[in-house]
């Protein structure tokens, strides 16, 4: 074990695509954790949604021993962190449990707004910040210039900041250098009373709920009793260990250290992420500071595409949450598609995330209705409730007005791009704050922008209207008063609650209209003609017609015929079960969430 | 009743929108190919010495165009391998690019009392299109030659650049030629034919066209006395093919030759579509059994409900009854109850409503 000198723990933050990941491999390997060879690509990335996405989800975090150039070892515990924006909650609890961070930045795309967004997040923890310049061997590459803009954009000082090449090996020795010479050795006294964040936790099989933590102060080992702040269940430590990278038991942790504790807890409910561990026999005094509470963003309806595995998805949705504190979900029902949840999410990306992870790793098939906000509603009684379900809307006698959400949005592009960028930001009721030039090539836009009309394909939209050069990060503002109005599909002359969605007053007609439209082209040709109309409040704003199918049969079907066209139909029903009957109409079970997204652009 | 198939796999010319199996470049081997279906006959002779026949269908390919000496031979071999009935109805497949008078005459010998014509268009430029090899002039001198006797003649619709004129006058062709039974199909373009990139190229009418143009000719059809019986097959009184009417009823059938489909007791069997392998089986006493499946009976009453359907009178009760012995109403209920609207039940029938017969899929899957 190292001293306590000799420690350091420390975190990667980077805007997404800067190389966190595979300067975190690049360490790994030069400090002799794992050999090339057996080098998975994106070792820290074990989820294969992480690994096809390339974006980190989970933290993960691995010790590494250094022999410096002073002659002496040191231990090195980093915690990965997400790179997205929606997981900013994560970010700051690995934060919480470092003492520096290193700040990758692009050589040749310079600060983006996750850099910034993660920066201030760092400073919040009183983090030492070391640049890392990454990608130097790309000829676009401007290193001296990035440098001056981290000093004058962010306030760095970046003289000293190594340029490094993770990708080619680059320079990786000046990191593992200046790790020792740029961050603190973490404080603490191992005779203190027990102090540990917990600053991640998941389910294991065998052995419960495993918690990752860094120890504040004092120790901890097998056989201890220990007990959480906000639950008082008493649980017994099984297993210590630390992170090589696969858990590797040790026993005792102390003051300074990073590693894991397993003592059989049952539930991941009875342990919050941010939580303080201390000892039940003789705790401290105080927790440590908390965390803010996650607060959900975008909300959806998620229900089994087979209406009979209602079970099977919530212990889906229990599981996900065991590692997932940020998931939450309540039970709901809709007339249209009968049982399921509505969840909760941290954004956009988290919410793809999760359904993406309940039909693969669960083998469900299911249906998802169009992502959400949370309104804030004001009644005529005074009394304010918030709805992020349009069908619990409530009659619009009893509603005095209606608040929503909005968020200050950071968008950095090259100048170039600013008239499509601003198109786009008023398309969407933007306001424009200001406009800042970062150098001649980059400029930063800022704007408080509605959530609600971010959250189905603004970033999509940034992207392609930039070709990928602006990014986009944003932050949430709180609540503004604002003219919206319930739109509701009618299917065949009956409302479907699962197609109701809030939108503004302004925009409504124009989405009634794409809606219909899109359905038309959706849901497929029944035996009878299906009107697909659009309303507010009872008045029919937008109408298609889906005409009655004429043809649908094979025109032979004789003795060689009777296989290929029982296979036919097999398949004609095979489609069917991936409907929904809403009504006597049949309707796939994509269209929930699809029509949204193809809000043609 | 029970039925036999003969496949005859060759042509002269392979049409557009074929993908059964016929070989036009192996013509040649004609002689040896029916050398092996005598063969395979004799080789279940013993196995359905129990069956007693009511049909044999000689389809295609072209039947006609092999020579009708070994048609002859073909009839006697059934006789002679199986029990077929007196008055059994011996039908077979003629172009009206390949016959003569000598031919019909051999046909009508040897038992045959039963033509199935292929006109498909009486429009020569629309023949051309779809890759026939006959005109109307020759169609017109097949039909003379037929004069009086038992036959049938199909035509399509769905073709490129057909008219609902056009589909006029194809079926008063077929109406006025003297056939007692005629069969509409519409043209399925099916992936790896010629018409298949029609289709895809958007050259052909679409769905609700083709429909227009079915309406129309089930129309034109039961002016001319034609009524509708099954899906694609219209006839004047007491003329349905009882061939095809067997295997509605989900009756057995044995097939013969290259590609050939058979339901036995319950197992459906389909022969090899390679010729030479169709060859090498049956010349080393093997029969060519490509595909061979045990139906249960879960299976046997989708199947008897889907092919009772297509009918114009629809599932009879009783029939379902005594094969499965379960009343299909009760079994049935909820699913009849969904599609009521659509169809119609009498005391001895569960039928789809004539407007609704061609877009029967939608119907039928709801009992699978």
């Amino acid at each position: 074990m190292a001293k306590k000198s000799n420690i350091r723990n420390f975190c990667i933050i980077a805007h997404i695509d800067h190389g966190k990941s595979t300067l975190a491999d690049r360490l790994m390997e030069r400090t002799g954790q794992v050999s090339e060879r057996d080098m998975e690509a994106q070792l820290l990335d074990s989820m294969d949604i992480e690994r096809e996405r390339g974006i980190t989800i989970k933290l993960t975090p691995v010790r590494m021993f250094y022999k410096a150039k002073n002659g002496e070892e040191y231990e090195f515990n980093l915690i990965d962190t997400p790179g997205h924006v929606d997981f900013t909650y994560e970010v700051s609890r690995s934060l919480a449990a470092c003492e520096g961070a290193i700040l990758i930045v692009d050589a040749s795309q310079g600060v983006e707004a996750q850099t910034l967004a993660n920066v201030y997040l760092a400073l919040e923890n009183n983090l030492e910040i070391l640049p890392v310049i990454n990608k130097i061997d790309l000829p676009s590459a401007r290193p001296d210039e990035i440098k001056t803009e981290i000093e004058d954009v962010i306030g760095l000082d970046a003289s000293d900041a190594p340029l490094v090449s993770a990708k080619e090996g680059l320079n990786i020795d000046d990191v593992l250098e200046a790790i020792v010479t740029h961050f603190p050795a973490p404080d603490g006294d191992d005779g203190k009373e027990l102090q540990a964040l917990i600053f991640d936790s998941y389910y294991d099989n065998y052995k419960g709920v495993i918690l990752f933590v860094r120890i504040k102060e004092g120790c901890v080992k097998s056989g201890d009793r220990i007990k959480t702040f906000r639950s008082d269940k008493i649980y017994d430590v099984v297993e210590t260990g630390v992170f090589a990278p696969n858990l590797t038991p040790k026993n005792g942790l102390f003051a300074g250290e990073v590693g894991y504790i397993a003592a059989s807890i049952k539930s991941i409910q009875d342990v919050a992420v941010g939580d303080t561990v201390t000892c039940a026999d003789a705790p401290c005094a105080e927790p440590l500071p908390g965390y803010k509470t996650v607060q959900s963003v975008v909300f959806c309806g998620i229900y089994p595409l087979d209406g009979s595995r209602f079970n099977d998805l919530k212990d889906a949705i229990l599981k996900l949450q065991l590692n997932d504190a940020s998931l939450i979900f309540e039970p709901d029902s809709s007339v249209a598609l009968g049982f399921g949840f509505r969840c909760g999410f941290l954004g956009l990306l988290h919410m793809e995330i999760i359904q993406e992870r309940i039909e693969r790793e669960f083998g469900l098939e299911i249906i998802t209705t169009a992502p959400s906000v949370s309104y804030k509603v004001v009644k005529t009684d005074g009394e304010e409730v918030f709805i992020d379900n349009p069908s619990h809307l409530p009659p619009l006698s009893e509603i005095e007005h209606m608040e929503e959400p909005i968020v200050k949005a950071d968008i950095y592009s090259p100048p170039d791009y600013l008239g499509q960028i601003m198109d786009l930001c008023r398309e969407k009721r933007g306001v424009f704050l200001q406009m800042t030039y970062l150098d001649k090539s980059r400029v930063r836009l800022e704007y408080n922008l509605p959530l609600n009309e971010i959250i189905f394909d603004f970033f999509d939209a940034i992207k392609s209207r930039t070709r990928g050069y602006a990014s986009f990060d944003y932050e949430l503002l709180g609540y503004e008063r604002s003219k919206l109005v319930k739109l509701d599909i009618l299917l065949n002359g009956d409302v479907c609650d699962a197609l109701s969605m809030i939108v503004h007053e302004d925009s409504a007609y124009a989405r009634g209209r794409t809606l219909c439209e899109n359905l038309k082209e959706a849901i497929p040709r029944q035996l009878f003609e299906v009107p697909v109309q659009a309303a507010i409040g009872g008045k029919i704003i937008a109408r298609e017609t889906v005409k009655a199918v004429r043809k649908d049969v094979l025109a032979k079907c004789y003795g060689g015929d009777i296989t290929r066209k029982k296979k036919l139909l097999e398949k004609q029903k095979e489609g069917k079960k991936r409907m929904r009957q809403i009504g006597n109409v049949e309707v796939p079970s994509e269209v929930f969430m699809q029509i949204l997204k193809t809000n043609k652009d | 009743m029970s039925g036999i198939y003969v496949h005859i796999p060759f042509c002269k010319a392979k049409c557009r929108y074929c993908d059964f199996a016929s070989f036009p470049d192996k013509i040649g081997f004609a002689e040896s190919y029916m050398a092996c279906v005598y063969r395979e006959m004799a080789m279940r002779s013993n196995e359905l010495k129990s069956y007693n026949f009511d049909t044999l269908y000689i389809g295609g390919g072209t039947p006609s165009v092999i020579d009708e000496k070994y048609i002859a031979m073909l009839v006697a071999a059934a006789r002679k391998n199986f029990n077929l009935a007196e008055n059994a109805e011996i039908t077979i497949e003629i172009n009206p690019g390949t016959v003569s008078a000598k031919k019909i005459e051999t046909y009508l010998k040897c038992g045959i009392n039963r033509f199935s014509v292929g006109l498909q268009t009486a429009i020569d430029s629309q023949l051309i299109e779809i890759g026939r090899i006959h005109n109307l002039k020759q169609f017109e001198q097949c039909a003379k030659l037929l004069k009086g006797r038992n036959f049938s003649v199909d035509v399509m619709i769905g073709l490129k650049n057909q008219s609902i004129a056009d589909i006029e006058k194809t079926i008063e062709t077929a109406a006025y030629s003297g056939a007692n039974h005629i069969s509409m199909y519409a043209l399925c373009p099916e992936d790896g034919t010629p018409v298949y990139t029609d289709y895809l190229n958007g050259e052909l009418p679409d769905s609700d066209e083709v429909a227009a143009m079915y309406e129309f000719g089930v129309k034109k059809l039961r002016q001319l006395g034609f009524e509708r019986y099954e899906v694609s097959n219209f006839c004047k009184k007491g003329f349905e093919s009882k061939h095809n009417l067997n295997y509605w009823k989900r009756g057995e059938y044995i097939g013969f030759g290259v590609a050939a489909s058979s339901c036995i007791s319950d197992t459906r069997l389909t022969n090899t579509f390679d010729l030479d392998e169709y060859f090498k089986c049956i010349l080393s006493n093997h029969f060519a059994v490509k595909d061979s499946q045990k139906i249960e009976e879960a299976e046997r009453k989708e199947e008897f409900i889907m092919l009772a359907l297509r009918t114009s009178r629809g599932l009879n009760l009783n029939e379902y009854k005594t094969f499965f012995e379960v009343d299909f109403l009760r079994e049935f209920a909820e699913k009849i109850q969904k599609v009521r609207e659509y169809t119609e039940v009498s005391d001895e029938f569960f039928k789809i409503k004539d407007e609704y017969l061609f877009v029967q899929n939608q119907i039928i899957t709801e009992f699978i």
